[in-house]
């Protein structure tokens, strides 16, 4: 029986280890600014390196970026990570 | 109508819409309060081979307010989850359908009850419950009303719950009302209409003879109230409680193509689609806020207030029917604040303005449903609820038979004024004027019991 998902399946692309992976090639270290507030009580929080992680750089020039992983949302500034980022996406 | 794509956004996710919402004293069981909220609107019933279904990336919530905070104080929380037992076939059904666990029954819906209480604590009610299949057709489904009971879960804390399809028990007619604010039976009567038609016309159900997919609670009645007491008055402010449902998404997506398991969803839930009385977000919000009123929750209603004052359509109504609202136009020139409406629609009816009733839940402007738990149900129910001196219907709750639009017509148009100002005379269209429509143009009978809305209309015998 095969099952149908639409849900917080893991993804093998791009997980958390891979993003910290790309972070440390990049010689940047991150620091948490604040937690958003958003979930919905009743949420299981997704844990482990293989949970799905995705990073919006809302600001570019401040380098703050969302931090999007399991039911929740974490606000990191870090300018420095943002220029390599974005130099990364330009040699793209 | 009555939120059927009521927003721009929304309209185009119907999966996550709620179309009606509905919250009454359980006749058959008048210790409980049951309370519907229906989902992915205007279903076809012939619609295979992808029949409807709810989303299993959607979190679906009913929550009760029951101390007048605008805030929920119990949320019942529904997540889906989709099974397809072959994937080598095309086929929803490889055979007949006789039992919820029919080995021909292809792709299966299964979701979890989870309850949250005021404080934030979840707990897991139920897992793994099935839906009824889509009312296919009677070749593949013999008895649906069987299955249909046997998705009826009773459940240890005392709720009974059902999720499925459904025939959507609302009427209305879309096509006349959206043409320019035309009432078919006052046609000739229209600015535009009275050069097209000699007389009245009939009403034409816009929404019959299509399906919903329905989550439907009945809650023990204490469960509900803020002290958790089996028995009050009516007057008891505790008796009151305000409902509405929401619809949910996480925040961000990520699609693959075609590596569809590799799919992110992550994030907060944002909540895209609310519900509370029929009609609020529909015609009372305008257009370029309907999107921002569905992400709030009814505690940030107040910034909707001056909509609720100065309702659009009470303005339109003078202009559409001339010399018919004639008092309406003048309550509208001296710019009066609708204190009627803001009660119905936002804070609830006091104490003293409607014999033996009241539905306040104080002052917190907020969009919510709101019920006297402690009225009991009509034995002969009327379907112009309060305003037909049934305190057992609409705006008290709603029941499924309760005509809320031409419901909402008169308070709007002004037969309502006179509980918050004796001195204004309605006009005598705003008692009299309606759709011209009733639950008897909906052509499936309501059922006597829990889930109460009727059997999915089948696709074979509604083929287009």
């Amino acid at each position: 029986m095969s099952r149908v998902h639409y849900g917080t399946r893991a993804a093998s692309r791009l997980s958390r280890r891979r993003v910290l992976t790309i972070a440390a090639t990049v010689g940047v270290g991150a620091s948490a600014a604040g937690v958003a507030g958003l979930s919905v009580a009743g949420e299981k929080p997704v844990s482990g390196d293989s949970a799905p992680l995705v990073l919006s750089l809302r600001d570019a020039k401040k380098g703050t970026f969302d931090v999007f992983s399991g039911g929740s949302k974490v606000t990191l500034t870090d300018a420095k990570l943002a220029a390599q980022l974005l130099k990364a996406v330009k040699r793209a | 109508m009555s939120s059927h794509r009521e927003a721009p956004e929304i309209s185009k996710d119907p999966v996550a819409d709620s179309s009606d919402l509905y919250a009454f004293v359980s006749p058959d069981e008048p210790d409980t309060v049951t309370i519907i909220a229906n989902y992915v609107p205007l279903q076809l019933p012939a619609s295979g081979p992808n029949f409807f279904e709810f989303g299993d990336d959607v979190l679906y919530e009913i929550h009760v307010d029951s101390n007048g905070d605008g805030r929920p104080d119990l949320t019942y929380q529904f997540r889906f989850r989709t099974e397809l037992r072959n994937d080598k076939t095309f086929l929803y059904n490889t055979g007949p359908i006789d039992s919820l666990d029919s080995p021909n029954w292809n792709r299966r819906q299964f979701y979890s009850v989870t309850k949250v209480n005021a404080q934030g604590k979840a707990t897991v009610l139920a897992a793994k419950l099935p839906c009824p299949p889509c009312n296919v057709g009677k070749v593949s489904i013999k008895n649906y009303g069987k299955l249909a009971d046997d998705a009826v879960h009773k459940l240890e804390t005392g709720e009974k719950v059902f999720a499925g399809q459904r025939a959507d028990a609302f009427f209305v007619d879309l096509g006349a009302i959206f043409d320019l604010g035309t009432l078919r039976p006052f046609q000739d009567q229209h600015l535009i209409g009275k050069t097209l038609f000699k007389g009245p016309g009939d009403a034409v159900n816009a929404t019959d003879k299509l399906n919903v997919h329905s989550i439907a609670v009945q809650v023990p009645t204490h469960l509900v109230r803020r002290d958790g007491k089996k028995k009050v008055r009516g007057r008891d402010p505790g008796a009151v409680i305000g409902v509405w449902t929401s619809a949910s998404r996480r925040q961000v997506q990520v699609r693959h193509g075609d590596r569809k398991n590799d799919d992110i969803e992550v994030g907060p839930q944002v909540q895209v689609s609310r519900l509370g009385n029929p009609l609020f977000n529909e015609v009372i919000v305008p257009m370029a806020q309907k999107d921002l009123w569905n992400s709030l929750p009814p505690s940030e209603d107040k910034r909707f207030v001056e909509f609720v004052e100065q309702p659009e359509l009470a303005a339109l109504l003078p202009v559409l029917y001339p010399g018919l609202f004639d008092n309406l136009a003048a309550l509208n020139k001296a710019k009066t604040p609708r204190a009627d409406i803001v009660a119905i629609l936002l804070t609830g009816i006091p104490d003293g303005l409607v014999p033996n009733f009241q539905n306040s839940t104080g002052a917190v402007q907020a969009d919510m449903l709101r019920l006297n738990t402690a009225i009991p149900p009509a034995q002969t129910p009327n379907a112009f609820g309060v305003v037909g001196g049934d305190v057992a219907g609409f705006p008290n709750g709603r029941r499924i038979a309760d005509d809320v639009v031409s419901i909402s017509l008169r308070a709007i148009a002004g037969a309502t004024v006179p509980l918050v100002d004796e001195k204004f005379e309605p006009d005598a269209a705003a008692t009299a004027v309606q759709q011209g429509l009733s639950i008897k143009d909906v052509s499936k009978n309501l059922l006597e019991r829990f889930p109460y809305l009727p059997a999915p209309f089948d696709g074979f015998n509604n083929p287009s």
